[in-house]
Parts: structure tokens; sequence; C-alpha cells
């Protein structure tokens, strides 16, 4: 016999007994989920609101989760076709493979079109079994080669018309497939060459798949990579939370009824958490299908000149598992959190009716907490504490302190919007009505910017921290970089053929000038400390050099420009020497500068240098044997012809496809750096547009709620614009005052960053453009709500029937 | 035809939501200082015969005349200026504005009329107190009681000293003696202004309190006077 309760009455006996335990969680969730779907028009429009919501936000999620995956494939895949360092700068140190019939020799060539980088692998295989780069399944001949798709489709095009005279030496005999490819629109070619060897910078490789060592990330960098993410996933976490909420009165007005027809109080929670649940659900299936549509738009995003494979963003399992579990529990603990302040009763809905006091001690605690965890974390990443110095970043503490200083911002705004909002007063009717709603109630509008205060705030960080750094990484400025100076560099070369090479040169349509020597830098003999040029031409590349008056094969010049204490170390007599870069058969230079060395006024070269050092004809310096020389080319083309930079890597790729003719005076920065950049601006784009819809639907929401009223007024007479201009009010009191916290939070932050890593300047208005996008926002916003709150305010709203 | 002497008048009103025919040829009239109960069956057409005459609703055919004024001729700034200044209403709920406080929401149409703050709450404080609620003028309707949350909306219609005031189901959400309470100091009030009074009701007890009823049934208005 079952014990009863006491107390309960005899009508229990007989009554049915529902599941218990598990069985009992079950079956509430499924009611729960049943009423998500099954509420007629409104109920789905909540639910599908609710799914949309989260969908954006977990697409956002899946993104973010994606790039460390897509970094590593890409990485992975470039590792698979790398042979380490070839040509100029290879590491002496670094062995070359054995000859065999299973090696190869390679020489990584590179050039340009259209400030587009184009690689390619000169290849001359020793044997049959020598081994063949990812993606290729066959070594082209001499005279046959392998394209990217990128790059065949770019050969076949008319934009390639220019290009295609630099391959003319090729026939294209097959496509790099993905496996060899780093991104879908990268410009890669094999071709197969029979004048490569160690002279020329070639390397002998027996595999593909050098272990590269990765260059670590600044510390600065680590920093602002951090902050990005929290600045990206923290109105991410808020925006999920706000979406979960949508329709919460109607859903509290059906939990009452609920309750009236017997429901207690766990089980009106489970009804509430198995809808949220559903909504969440939902969510991440509109998550999925948002994020597979986006992430084909990665081709068009370039990371180091080279777009992305959409299938390489992908999230790794265990983030993908965090995310399907962690947004559902997210989403019903938030329905949790916010049923608790309120009371389910029978007969409908009290809100928790004595407002209670917001207190400041903890919201200030907060970011109080995320500066003290952030404080030695950069002072590690500058290397200014003592003892510390240039310490790897300890991405936790860094992660979890700018996390709290950002949140601290959310924690202040409800606190900040209520204590602005109850000192307002007086003011038109407009005004009054939505300051009224504020002081009753700020909560909802605070929460729905605090989303958009994070962003900002941490944007206009980030923004800040990077204008800052950002100079220090540039190794020479813009302004120098012109579009008619142009030089190339090569490593073999004798004075007649850089002669020929010239002459060349200077025969392709729309050069204005050309030059070029042998070059190598030479130390003084006893003081390898003290450097200078020599420069080996025949008499007639000398004298555009400088003023060298009469010449001779075997005449020595000193070059000099307008300084006039230049290469006076080395005067005549002086005795020079060329060591060999590497270890090898090579074998030291040595020279003496002979006595009858004239001192000579140098002449700016074509891009605006004087060449000054030792001037030589070839008579007075055999070039030939001056180990690792370098020949150098400089060359301006007409201003006003952007194709003839082209035509003159037509031409050097004619004379050898080693041959890299570069711009002059390029900027050299930190790689990372454009691409924190990017990622900051799109991810700061999907942010804001994130947190509009969100803003959206919580007015729209608002003004569903409100309905009957505005009728009323509408009906009393007041005009439309009077609620409209409330509406507006109602928005831009928290926003205002969000964006105010934000600008004095990111700016803080930002000037705290910069100070505790030792960066130069500051920009104080960095603020101003992610400050207007969060105003224009607003805007925005109060605009798409106009037309819903002129069809709410029709008086057929005010019909029962 | 308009009947003489009447500030408010209707003739052949039509208007269709949809398929549904909520007025058919509807005509009407009230003189100043008159209490009209419009009754009906629920979905008779009632409310929005209501609609209609107070340029809330425009309708489909027929004319609404107002002093002298067509108001369905009128375009809806006028006629929006008309209802805040000249016309005062009083609904079943929803109709207090919950942030406001009840001297607030009864001031409000003063406000919106352009009078100053403390001028319009002053002149609201005295409508709350002919009404028995003062004590509630610093309270919003979320905390005080339907009856007084009524008699708030009784003073917010009648604060601009309207020369019509429409009342729909003014009682609707009230237990009867509040009820009473509030129908008795509405039609004093009105009585005592010369305001005429539209009250669609229902209720024969609140009708009670009318001069003339008129029955809306399937769109169409059928004058009870002398019918008894």
């Amino acid at each position: 016999m079952t014990k009863r309760k006491p107390g309960a009455g005899g009508a229990e006996q007989g009554r049915p007994t529902g599941p218990r335990g598990p069985a009992r969680w079950i079956r509430d969730l499924c009611l729960g989920a049943r009423y998500a779907v099954a509420g007629g028009r409104e109920g789905l429009l909540r639910t599908a609101l609710t799914a949309v919501g989260v969908g954006l936000g977990v697409a956002l999620l899946l993104l973010v989760a994606s790039v460390p995956s897509a970094l590593a494939d890409r990485h992975a895949r470039e590792t698979a076709r790398s042979v380490g360092v070839t040509g100029e700068f290879r590491d002496p140190a670094e062995p070359d493979a054995r000859r065999g019939p299973d090696t190869l020799l390679y020489q990584e060539v590179r050039t340009d079109f259209h400030d587009k980088p184009v690689t390619g692998g000169l290849l001359a295989p020793d044997g049959p079994d020598a081994p063949r780069p990812p993606g290729v399944d066959r070594l082209p001949e001499p005279g046959e080669m392998v394209v990217s798709p990128a790059l065949a489709a770019l050969l076949a095009s008319d934009r390639g018309a220019l290009l295609r005279d630099r391959f003319a030496a090729y026939r294209t005999v097959g496509t790099i497939g993905h496996a060899g490819l780093v991104g879908p629109d990268e410009l890669l070619y094999y071709a197969g060459s029979d004048r490569i060897g160690p002279a020329t910078g070639a390397k002998r490789v027996d595999r593909f798949g050098y272990d590269e060592p990765d260059v670590p990330m600044s510390p600065v960098l680590v920093v602002l990579t951090v902050l990005a993410c929290v600045v990206l996933l923290t109105p991410v976490a808020v925006f999920i939370g706000t979406s979960v909420r949508f329709g919460g009165a109607g859903r509290d007005r059906r939990l009452a009824a609920l309750r009236l027809i017997g429901a207690d109080l766990r089980m009106v929670r489970r009804i509430a958490a198995g809808e949220a649940l559903t909504g969440a659900v939902l969510g991440l299936g509109v998550g999925a299908a948002v994020f597979l549509a986006l992430r084909e738009y990665a081709r068009d995003l370039t990371i180091r000149d080279t777009g992305i494979f959409p299938s390489d963003v992908m999230p790794t399992p265990w983030m993908l598992a965090l995310i399907v579990v962690a947004v559902p529990a997210c989403a019903v603990g938030v329905t949790l959190f916010t049923l608790r302040g309120v009371a389910v009763e029978p007969l409908g809905v009290v809100r928790g009716t004595a407002p209670r006091r917001r207190r400041l001690w903890w919201r200030l605690l907060v970011p109080a907490l995320g500066a003290v965890l952030l404080t030695p974390a950069l002072g590690r990443a500058s290397g200014r504490l003592p003892g510390m110095p240039g310490l790897p970043v300890d991405t936790w503490q860094v992660a979890t302190g700018a996390a709290l200083l950002l949140l601290g911002v959310t924690a202040l705004l409800p606190w900040g919007v209520e204590a602005f909002v109850a000192r307002l007063r007086g003011g038109p009717p407009s005004w009054q009505l939505a300051v009224r709603r504020l002081q009753l109630k700020s909560g909802p509008a605070a929460r729905a910017v605090s989303g958009i205060t994070v962003a900002v705030a941490g944007a206009i960080a980030v923004q800040m921290v990077f204008t800052g750094v950002r100079g220090e990484f540039d190794t020479s400025p813009e302004a120098l970089a012109t579009h008619s100076q142009l030089t190339g560099s090569y490593a073999v070369g004798s004075p007649r053929q850089v002669h020929d090479w010239v002459d060349r040169l200077r025969r392709t349509e729309g050069v204005r000038a050309a030059s070029g020597h042998v070059e190598r830098y030479v130390g003084k003999d006893g003081a390898p400390n003290t450097v200078t040029s020599v420069l080996v031409g025949d008499c007639a590349t000398l004298a555009e050099l400088a003023d060298i008056g009469s010449c001779r094969d075997g005449d020595v010049f000193l070059g000099r420009s307008d300084d006039p204490g230049h290469a006076d170390a080395f005067g005549p007599g002086t005795k020079v020497v060329a060591e060999p870069y590497t270890e090898g058969p090579a074998r030291p230079y040595r020279w003496t500068v002979p006595e009858s060395a004239r001192v000579v006024r140098t002449r700016p070269g074509p891009t605006g240098e004087h060449p000054d050092g030792v001037l030589a004809t070839p008579g007075a310096v055999d070039a030939a044997a001056l180990p690792d020389a370098r020949t150098r080319l400089s060359v301006r083309t007409e201003p006003g012809d952007p194709d003839a930079i082209e035509r003159v890597r037509n031409t050097a790729a004619g004379i050898d496809p080693a041959l890299r003719i570069d711009r002059r005076g390029g900027v050299v920065k930190d790689d990372n750096y454009p691409l924190v950049h990017r990622g900051l601006l799109l991810g700061a784009g999907g942010m804001l547009a994130l947190i509009g819809a969100g803003l959206l639907v919580t007015t729209l929401e608002q003004l569903r709620e409100r309905r009957r009223m505005l009728a009323a007024l509408v009906a009393v007479g007041t005009p439309r614009r009077t609620l409209a201009w409330s509406v507006l009010w109602q928005t831009a009191i928290p926003v205002l005052l969000g964006m105010a916290i934000a600008v004095a939070g990111g700016l803080g932050l930002g000037w705290a960053v910069l100070r505790l890593t030792g960066a130069r300047g500051a920009d104080w208005w960095a603020f101003l453009p992610v400050a207007g996008a969060g105003v224009g926002l607003i805007g925005l916003v109060t605009l798409a709500t106009l037309p819903v709150l002129l069809r709410m305010t029709r008086p057929e709203g005010l019909r029962t029937e | 035809m308009i009947p003489a002497g009447s500030l408010l008048s209707a003739v052949g009103l039509r208007k269709s939501y949809g398929p549904t025919r909520a007025l058919d040829d509807a005509d009407f009239s009230v003189h100043p200082g008159e209490v009209v109960a419009v009754m009906g069956p629920s979905g008779s057409g009632k409310s929005t015969l209501l609609h209609c005459l107070a340029g809330i609703v425009r309708p489909d055919a027929g004319t609404v005349t107002y002093d002298g004024h067509r108001l369905t001729d009128l375009p809806d700034a006028e006629r929006s200026a008309l209802r805040r200044g000249e016309f005062g209403f009083v609904f079943q709920f929803g109709q207090l504005v919950p942030e406001l406080t009840c001297v607030e929401n009864a001031a409000l149409p003063l406000r919106l009329a352009g009078l100053r703050r403390k001028e319009a709450e002053a002149k609201a404080l005295h409508w709350l107190e002919r009404l028995d609620v003062a004590d509630a003028r610093d309270q919003r309707p979320g905390e005080v009681s339907g009856g007084q949350g009524q008699r708030v909306a009784v003073a917010r219609a009648l604060v601009t000293s309207p020369r019509v005031i429409f009342a729909d189901e003014p009682t609707g959400a009230l237990d009867s003696l509040n009820g009473e309470r509030v129908m008795e100091l509405l039609t004093a009030a009105a009585r005592e202004t010369r305001a005429a009074v539209v009250l669609v009701t229902h209720e024969s007890r609140v009708a009670a309190y009318s001069d003339r009823e008129v029955i809306v049934r399937d769109g169409t208005v059928r004058d009870m006077a002398g019918v008894l």
C-alpha cells in the first residue's frame, strides 16, 4: 500500500500518477518543446525569432571557432610543400640532400603580377624517383609547367595577357591539386628546368614537407588578438542571451495558465527550459546553415595575399562539441535565471515588485579584477617589467583580464542607466514617456545595448592599440614607395652579362632608365666592421654611376656623393677583403685599392640612390672571384604606364626566372597586422549587424507588448510623432550612455595597453569610426521600428473581436 | 439626414473588416449633454460605431458630422487634434500608460495639448480629487485597484473639458460596486459640463445611466426611444 502524504485529501485516491524522475523531466521538456512549435502564429514567430537570433550567434561562433583550424590546415599544406629556404637567403648550416635517383634540384622563384605574388618552383629531377610536390601528378620536363587553377585562369584571361609573355617559355601540362595549394586563388606554378644548380641558389632535396619553424606571434599581437576575440565573442554571448528571452511575456502568461491547471513551480521551470531548449536547438540548425552559407565567402578573404578554401573553414571537433553543448545550456540557464525574477502564479505573472537596488561595488569589482590580471601580462608582453624581458604572454590570463574588463562595462551599464535616468525630470511628453519607462524598467534597455557597449569599448581599445603599435612594424615609410622605381637582384652575372641585361631592360617598352652592376660588400682587412660596397662594371656602366671622366679597363674610382666623409676609410692603398657568407668551396677575395684610384662624384641612379663605394672595372676586380656577389639592377619606368613594370618583369623572366623585380621602397610589415586588422573589421561589422538585429527585435517586441496601450494613446489624440520620439529617446538614452561608458572604457583600456607595451603615440580619435557606427546603428534601428510603430498605433489595435 | 441640434451625428455608415461587415448603413446622433447608450451583442459593431464617431477609424462609406464639420473629410492630424481637445475617452482596459503615475496619466492630454507640466498636473489633480482617487496620484496604474484605475481614466477623459465623451465598456473589467461608482461619477461630471456621452455597453445596468439607448445589431443601429 502506498503511504499517503499527511494532509493529502481523499480525492488523491485513484488519481492517475504521472511519470517520475527523469521520465518526468523528459515529459516536461517535451511539453515545452511542443509549446515552442505549436503555439499558433505568435508562438511560431517567437520560436523563429529565437532560432534566428541564436542561429546568428551560433554562426558567428562557428566562424570564430574555425579560424584556428583554417589557419592550421593552410599551414599544414604550406609545410607539406616546403623544402626550406632556397636562393639568396639559404641557411649555410643546412646541408643539401645527397644526389640520388630520388632527389631533385629545387629553386623557388617569385615574381609579382599587378602586386599579387606569383610563386614558382623550378624543378630539375636527378632520377626517376624524384619526389613530387603535393598536388602534382607528374614532374614537368624542362619547358613544361604545372599551374594552380587560379594561375591557369589568369593566363587564359585577357587580364593575364602580359603574364602570358612571362611564361611563354613554358607549356602548361597540368594543374596543381588542392593538396598543393594554400588558398583557392593562389598563383603557383612548378616548372621543369635544366638551368638551375647550386650556383643559382637551387637546393637538392629528397622530399617535400620540411618543417619550418613557426615565427612566433608578437606578444603585443597576441594581446590584440585575444582582445579582438573577447570583443567579438562577448556580444555574441549577450546576443544569444537576449534571443532566448524573445517573447518572454507571452511565455510567462502561458506558464501562468499551466499553473492554473495544476502545474507546480518546478514543472513550470522544466517546461520553460524545454521551450528555450527547442529554440536553441533550432538555432543550432539555423546557425549551421548560415555558417555553411557564409563560409563560401571565405575564398574572398585574403590572408597573406591568398584566399581561404571554404572547406578549411570548419571548427575542430571539440570546439564544435563545445558550441553544440554550451549554446543550449546557456539558453536554458538564461531562461531559468529570468524566471527567478518573476513569480508565475495561477492568476498571472507577478514580477518582483520591490525593485532591487543595483549595487555598484561588485560592478566595479569586475573591471578592477580584469585590470589586475591584465597589468602583469601586458608588462610581460612589452618586456618592461624588471626581470621579465619579453616573456611569452599567458594567453588565458590576458583573455580573462580583458573579458572581465569588458564585461565590467556590461555590469556597469545597468547601474549607470538606472542612476542616470533616476535624475531626469521634465521635458515634453515624448521625453516623459521614455524617461518614465526607463525609470520603471531600465533593465531590458540596458541589456539590449550592453552587447554594443562591450563591442564598442573593445573595438575602440583594439583600434587604438592597433594604430599605436602599427608604426613600429613598418620598416620604411610608405611615402618612399613609388610605382616607377624598381630594383632587381640576382645571384650571378658577369659585368658583360649585366651590361647586356641592362641593355635589354632599357629596350623594354615603358622603361625610362636602367642601370646594373655587380655588387659586393667588402670589409677593411683587419677591421671587418668597416665596410663599403665594391661595384664592378665596365667603363660605360661606371660612367652612368659617377662622373668618372676618362676610363680604361683596370681603372678604379672612389665614388662619393655630397657627403664628403663617405668612403674615406677606403682610400688608395686600403686592403679590403670579401669573406664568403657560407662555408664551402668559395675562398675569400683579397684586394688592395690601387694608388691610382680617383675620387669621383656619384650620380643618383634610376631609383635616386647614390652608388657610393669603390667603383671598379672588371680589369681591376675579378667579379667572378668575388664570393656571393650579387647583380643589382635598377630600373625607372614611365610613371603613367602601369603595365611597364609587368613588361620589365617579363624581360627579367626572359633573362632568368630567378631574377625578381620588385618595387623599390615597398613597406615591409608584420604580415600578421593586416590579418588582425581585417579580422577585427570583419568581426566588428558582423557583430554590429548582430547587435542591430537584436536591438531591433527587442524594440519590436516591446512595441508588440504595448500595442493596445499605444493604440489607446493614439485614440485619445496622441500624435504618432510623439510616440516615435518616445521610442527614439527610449533607445537613445541607454545607447548614448552605453557609448559614453564604452568610449571612456575603450580609450582607457587602449591607453593602458599602449602605455604598458611601450608603444609610441595614441590615436585619441580612434573611437570616432566605431562610435559613429554604433550611433548610426541606433538610428537605423529606430528607423526600422517606425513602420511597425505606425502599424501598432493604428486605431484597429483597439479592436478586441 | 442630420437631426436638428445634434452635436455629433452619423449618416449611412458602412465599415467592413475583410469579409466581415461591422457597420451597414448605420445612423446615429447625440445632443449636447445627452448620454446615449449603445448596446448590442458581442461582435455586433458597437465599438466600430464608436471608433467611427470618434474619428479613430475612417468609415468605408457615410459621413460623421461634429459641430457642423464633416469629420470623415478631415485629415488624420486634424482628427487627432479634435480627439485631443474636444473628445474624451474611457476604455475597458489597456488605456493608462503603466510607466506614468496616475496624475501624469490624467494630465497627459493637457501635456499633449501643450500645457506646462505643473499647470496640467494641477488640473488633473482637481479631477482626481473629484473622482476620489487623489490618494493614488503618485502611484502607477499597476499599483492601484481596477476601480481606481478606471476613475483615473475617467479623470483623464474629463481633464480637457471635452464636449463628447466616448466610453467603451468602461465598467467591463470592474465589479458591480466599482462599476456603479465609476458610472455615477462619469455621468454626473458629464451632465455638469454638458458633455455628450456615447456609452458602449452590453450591460442593461450600465445602460440605465443613459438618457437614451440604441441597439446595434448586424451593423445597423436601431433607436430604442419609444420602443417600450
